[in-house]
């Protein structure tokens, strides 16, 4: 009896120990707020172990939705706002097979004005992920080709 | 007078040893017993794989449960035959085939991660079964295991070209009657996930009263009339730079708090619309138990898998 007991005690500490372990709280800061852009599509990079969300306005939204083959900045029209949100991609605590999105690494912000000669394009980039300064011009170039390049995901 | 007061508690020991022993003799005359039907499409995987679950799963999950003499002794031999009936209810490996294979894959993963969490095998049964234990090392193997099949079945990605949104005439409505709605687009989202599982990629979003409770930690229970919404898409196969970008819409999941509702799936409804056409899932609303029993895993967080997280103390 002694025995069955200690079995008893035991087991249900392991049991206390493995719930310790996947003991959560939320991280409400990671929730990116969008001030009423919608979301456009999202993606993630194994490689680079991290997740995205593209939002962007009302104009961006009706670019991103339509069917094309290549699409350049020259072809942007003024008013548009893009926004591509990356977190890092972690496994999900709760669920083996599931990953989920950790903490923001960067938020880069695309906008497109009108100018004398065509539209403009601005970028920049808040975070972590800031890139050199030798090297900006041509990745912000980049980085501007692969937000246009991105197509709406399909909703209900 | 003490030789009284002992005389008198000797009796009362005895009416209450034969009082016992005639409710333990009932007991055990009628007493459950566990048939082992036939083997009808066993389950057929590597062998390490088959062995680990052979022993730690196949006394509950099969038709091949191979009770000791004490799981047969009243009171406990009901609470066995309840838990073996309950266990081939939800998983039969003796009838592994009789299920969809999408669904087995599925079914596969949630053993996993149920043995993960250190809910299976049930800690009562180890503790009087401690054969049964799945050991770190094998955890890794069944791991190993499901990621291989999933990632054989997934590598091509949704290839097919991805399908535009048709008019859908009615608004559909689950059987539990929550209806599916558009608002949601204008939430803010809480989370995305990317699904190497299941080979889906996921966005997730919270009304207000969801996101607040976030922000308070007050989801421990969440709040009447918090509102999740998933939006799932099959991935594609990631392009050359290694992103996975979303291909055809899948489904969409809605979770919707209301304790006294829906009290009988822990204060949450649950709804899933698939494809294009938004069709309801689930013929009974029996379909929330099957639901609720995987959210289980999830409540630490109030039953709720895909909210930002971290770690107590972090």
């Amino acid at each position: 009896m002694k025995n069955l007991i200690a079995v008893f005690i035991s087991a249900s500490l392991a049991l206390a120990a493995c719930h310790d372990s996947r003991k959560l709280t939320p991280a409400p800061e990671t929730i990116f707020d969008d001030h009423g852009l919608h979301v456009i599509t999202s993606f993630h990079n194994d490689r680079t172990g991290t997740i995205s969300v593209l939002y962007g306005n009302d104009e961006a939204l009706a670019h991103a939705s339509r069917e094309r083959d290549t699409h350049t900045p020259g072809d942007a029209s003024p008013g548009e706002v893009f926004k591509l949100v990356t977190w890092d991609l972690k496994q999900n605590p709760l669920w083996f097979g599931s990953n989920i999105n950790g903490a923001v690494k960067s938020v880069e912000t695309v906008t497109v004005s009108a100018g004398e000669s065509g539209p403009v394009v601005d970028y920049s980039t808040e975070g972590s992920d800031s890139k050199s300064a030798k090297n900006a011009v041509l990745s912000n170039a980049e980085r501007i080709s692969f937000i246009f390049a991105q197509r709406a995901s399909v909703f209900p | 007078m003490n030789a009284l007061k002992h005389h008198k508690y000797r009796n009362a020991v005895a009416v209450l040893a034969g009082i016992l022993f005639t409710s333990f003799v009932v007991l055990q005359v009628n007493s459950p017993t566990v048939e082992n039907p036939p083997v009808t499409s066993e389950f057929h995987g590597p062998e390490e794989v088959t062995r680990i679950l052979k022993r730690s799963c196949y006394d509950c999950h099969s038709n091949e449960s191979n009770l000791r003499w004490y799981d047969k002794v009243a009171p406990f031999s009901y609470k066995v035959a309840a838990d073996v009936e309950e266990a081939r209810k939800r998983f039969n490996f003796s009838e592994w085939d009789s299920i969809p294979k999408a669904d087995q894959e599925g079914k596969l993963w949630y053993i996993v991660n149920m043995i993960d969490a250190g809910r299976m095998p049930l800690p009562e049964y180890t503790a009087t079964h401690p054969s049964a234990k799945v050991t770190p090392e094998e955890l890794t193997i069944l791991k190993n295991y499901v990621t291989s099949i999933s990632k054989k079945h997934y590598a091509a990605g949704d290839t097919a070209a991805i399908m535009e949104k048709p008019k859908v005439a009615h608004v559909p409505t689950s059987i539990n009657g929550i209806r599916y709605f558009e608002d949601y687009k204008t939430w803010k989202v809480i989370s995305s996930t990317g699904r190497p599982d299941n080979g889906t990629s996921r966005i997730i979003y919270g009304n207000d009263i969801a996101v607040k409770a976030l922000e308070a930690n007050k989801i421990l229970p969440w709040p009447d009339g918090a509102v999740i919404v998933k939006v799932v898409w099959n991935s594609q196969a990631p392009d050359a730079d290694g992103n996975v970008k979303p291909g055809n819409f899948n489904n969409i999941q809605i979770m919707v708090r209301d304790a006294k509702k829906f009290a009988d799936t822990e204060g949450w409804g649950f709804a899933r619309f698939s494809g294009l056409d938004l069709k309801p899932y689930g013929k009974t609303a029996s379909f929330a138990t099957s639901c609720i029993n995987c959210h289980q895993l999830a409540k630490g967080t109030g039953f709720v898998f895909d909210i930002p997280t971290r770690p107590v103390g972090e």
